[in-house]
């Protein structure tokens, strides 16, 4: 199986990586220092299992889940040395999760019930999007990386060469996150094929001769709305 | 009968001579005690001396009427056994009656008898009425007169029955009856009248001095808990300048004028330096100045034209006796300072004194049990424990040695947390302290973070309390650079400050999240080094921040230099 492991302590990947030596159906695909180089490596290496740590900075392994693509989840073994809450929320749900510093025995445990449940496809990890909503966006500036609060987001465009987000001041960032992950995750609603918008964002729209519309939002920029996508967004806003 | 009517006048004379010594000694502390009704022996005792004196002065002050003497001794026998009580009655009846038979005549015998036998039933009465728990009839003047009546109509039986021959007992009686009885009774009740009066103007003084002296105390309570300050001083300034009705009134500290209110206000103004050299003495030798404007010249001394015209000046003192400011009260020229003033003045300054002693010591207790609340955190938290055994833990497969290494590191950290935190401790102790904790963290992040420490030898033994540098270094990796993708920065470096004989040292990251750290607890951990950081050292020192968000935060510690410690001049 192809993993991936999500952990800012060097040392602990380390460690992991050590203990999953010994197990020779497993290969590391790669590995990660921070939730946003996860998703990315995610995105791009689309692993079967990834090992993700909760406490790691600007996003956390547990908002990092409400962050994936919803069309390629991965199993996930959550790490932590000391998270009550979310060990709680596991438990619930029968989540997988070790305890650091991790011990042999129940890492060969885990992967055996990973090897069975493989096949079947990632449970459903709602209840922790649920406990973690997205409330920001990771986004990459100018080599950093800023994380927009979802409220200060008008609209969302597909361009070939990504997707970015438009701010308030009409500002565009360029983000990893799919289309698909915002729709579903946040209150952004699909107007387009190439674009989102903030329902709070909106202040008019003005329906147009080919049976679509463009929207004004709140700070003056317009937004299109193709005919295949009007109705559904008249019905979201309840007009 | 004109002649015993001519004798009631003159007797009612001598008695007007025996209230007025009455009435002179009654200004005397002699009498407080006679003016309620007591059981203590002291109080009997004084009872017993003032009123046998006076039984003695009522035969002195007597009229030779014959062989016998019209008198007055009644008034002080049957006082004595109203106020002192049977015993004390009997006690001064006897000497008053021994005095009396000591001056010879035919009725001697009967009027020993007949003055203790007066002091018997003003005893007997006093007690008849503490058993009816009707002290207060006591000190009813028409009581008094009627008791006194009634001895004086038994003082004339017992002359009658015990003189020979009887003749003479009849003759003296007939003529002294009538001056005797009117008298005694008059004289005994305006005597207690008197005591009365003067109870009662003692009472309504002492009541008006108590009633300001608790409103007083009522209106500034509270007001000086957080110290004494420009804003705090003229609040109590202004309760006293309306309380005691003074000229005007001033609160200095030490250095400065804080708060003046009252006449001269256009020139007298806070913030400014002292100038008064009165107060200056005052603050000095740590004693009262009074300066009356006349024995004592007083001049105001900062305006020619200032009509204030006498001062009193009383410094505030601490719990060791260190004087922390002073409290002044002015009148205006030509308005004299009453001495209840004076008094109250000083039981002011005792009460402020107090109130600001009280504040101070509750913010240290306060302070005390946040920084022990604090220290059990940090003694036992997981977290830190967690991370800490994680890491050496994935260090022993990779390099025992180091990990060895750590384990002591780890040793020593949690050796210094075993410090009490009233503990001074030196800069180069603090730093080995900061240094266990960042060698676990070192190795925890990694590349993560880069640590510089910049702190030159000379500075090694500056003093501070144990725990001011530990949790900000903890902070600037906690609340800062573990936020960070990219590597954090942690810069620890010293200066001499711009005032002399003053340390900065600064605990630097490159995270810049102030405010959030703020909010996410790092403010109460730096609050509280602050304040133990200024409850040790003084305002001058505590702790500073400086931030840029995103870019950097620094925390700036300010620190007093040693002067006996290598000096700083080599540095700067």
């Amino acid at each position: 199986m192809q993993v991936l492991l999500v952990d800012d302590e060097p040392l602990a990947r380390d460690e992991l990586r050590a203990l999953l030596a010994a197990h020779p159906d497993v290969s590391i695909a790669a590995e990660a220092g921070n939730a946003i180089e996860g998703m990315q490596l995610i995105n791009r290496l689309n692993p079967d299992v990834i090992f993700l740590d909760i406490q790691m900075p600007k996003i956390s392994g547990l908002e990092l889940v409400s962050m994936f693509d919803p069309e390629h989840v991965p199993h996930i073994v959550f790490v932590t040395a000391f998270d009550e809450h979310a060990i709680r929320a596991f438990d619930a749900h029968a989540f997988d999760y070790l305890l650091k510093p991790v011990e042999p025995a129940r890492l060969a445990r885990t992967l055996a019930r990973l090897r069975r449940s493989l096949p079947a496809g990632a449970p459903d990890y709602q209840p922790l999007i649920n406990l973690q909503p997205l409330q920001q966006l990771p986004c990459h500036g100018h080599n950093r990386i800023v994380l927009l609060p979802l409220a200060e987001v008008e609209s969302v465009i597909a361009r070939l060469s990504g997707i970015y987000l438009v701010d308030r001041d009409g500002q565009e960032h360029f983000t990893e996150l799919t289309l698909k992950t915002l729709e579903e995750r946040t209150p952004l609603l699909r107007c387009h094929r190439q674009h989102l918008v903030h329902p709070q964002a909106i202040a008019e729209i003005r329906l147009n001769d080919s049976g679509g519309a463009d929207l004004i939002t709140r700070h003056g920029r317009s937004v299109p709305v193709s005919r295949r996508f009007l109705k559904s967004l008249k019905d979201a806003l309840g007009v | 009968m004109a002649q015993q009517l001519a004798l009631v006048f003159q007797l009612l004379q001598q008695t007007c001579i025996f209230l007025v010594i009455a009435w002179i000694l009654a200004k005397t502390p002699l009498f407080t005690p006679l003016m309620q009704v007591t059981i203590r022996l002291p109080h009997k005792l004084t009872c017993y001396v003032v009123f046998s004196g006076f039984c003695v002065l009522g035969t002195l002050l007597g009229l030779h009427v014959g062989e016998a003497i019209a008198n007055i001794r009644a008034i002080g026998a049957v006082l004595g056994g109203l106020l002192g009580g049977p015993s004390v009655g009997l006690a001064v009846g006897l000497t008053g009656g021994l005095h009396r038979y000591g001056m010879g005549g035919p009725t001697d015998i009967a009027c020993m008898v007949s003055t203790v036998t007066e002091g018997l039933l003003g005893g007997l009465v006093h007690r008849l009425l503490i058993r009816r728990g009707r002290v207060d009839l006591l000190f009813q003047p028409m009581l008094v007169g009627l008791v006194t009546l009634a001895a004086e109509i038994v003082q004339m039986l017992i002359i009658l029955a015990l003189t020979t021959p009887y003749a003479t007992a009849f003759a003296v009686v007939n003529t002294v009856a009538l001056p005797m009885l009117t008298a005694n009774s008059i004289g005994s009740a305006m005597f207690m009248r008197l005591l009365l009066d003067r109870r009662a103007m003692l009472e309504k003084y002492s009541n008006a001095f108590s009633a300001r002296a608790l409103r007083i105390a009522a209106r500034t309570d509270g007001v000086l808990r957080g110290g004494l300050s420009a804003a705090s001083a003229q609040k109590v300034a202004t309760i006293i300048a309306e309380e005691t009705g003074v000229g005007a009134v001033a609160i200095t500290d030490r250095e400065r004028l804080l708060a003046f209110t009252g006449t001269g206000a256009d020139h007298h103004l806070p913030g400014t330096p002292i100038v008064s050299t009165h107060t200056l003495e005052a603050i000095r030798d740590n004693r009262v100045v009074y300066a009356d404007g006349n024995e004592v010249a007083y001049t105001c001394s900062i305006h020619p034209e200032c009509r204030l015209g006498s001062t009193l000046v009383i410094p505030l003192q601490d719990a060791d006796g260190q004087v922390i400011g002073t409290i002044k009260l002015y009148e205006p020229k030509g308005r004299l300072f009453a001495r209840v003033n004076r008094t109250l003045g000083e039981g002011i300054a005792n009460l402020l004194a107090r109130q600001i002693l009280t504040g101070r010591l509750e913010s240290q207790r306060s302070l005390l049990s946040q920084t022990e609340i604090k220290l059990l955190h940090a003694q036992v938290n997981p977290h830190f424990l967690f991370n800490a055994l994680n890491t050496i833990n994935a260090v022993i497969r990779i390099d025992p040695d180091r990990a060895r290494t750590l384990v002591q590191h780890l040793s020593t950290f949690f050796r210094k947390n075993l410090k009490r935190p009233e503990e001074e401790v030196t800069l180069a102790e603090e730093i080995e302290h900061v240094n266990a904790y960042l060698q676990i963290e070192l190795a925890r992040f990694g590349e993560r973070l880069k640590v510089e420490i910049d702190l030159p030898y000379i500075y090694a033994q500056a003093r501070l309390p144990a725990f001011s540098l530990q949790p900000l270094v903890e902070n600037a990796i906690k609340h800062g650079t573990a936020h960070l993708l990219g590597p954090g920065h942690i810069r620890l470096f010293a200066e001499p400050g711009k005032n002399e004989h003053t340390l900065l040292v600064h605990v630097e990251d490159n995270a810049g999240l102030y405010p959030l750290a703020r909010q996410a607890g790092a403010g109460l951990g730096m609050t509280l080094v602050d304040k133990r950081l200024k409850a040790r050292f003084g305002e001058r020192f505590g702790l500073a921040v400086d931030a840029l968000a995103e870019r950097y935060t620094r925390i700036t510690l300010t620190l007093p230099l040693n002067e006996e410690s290598p000096d700083a001049s080599a540095a700067g």
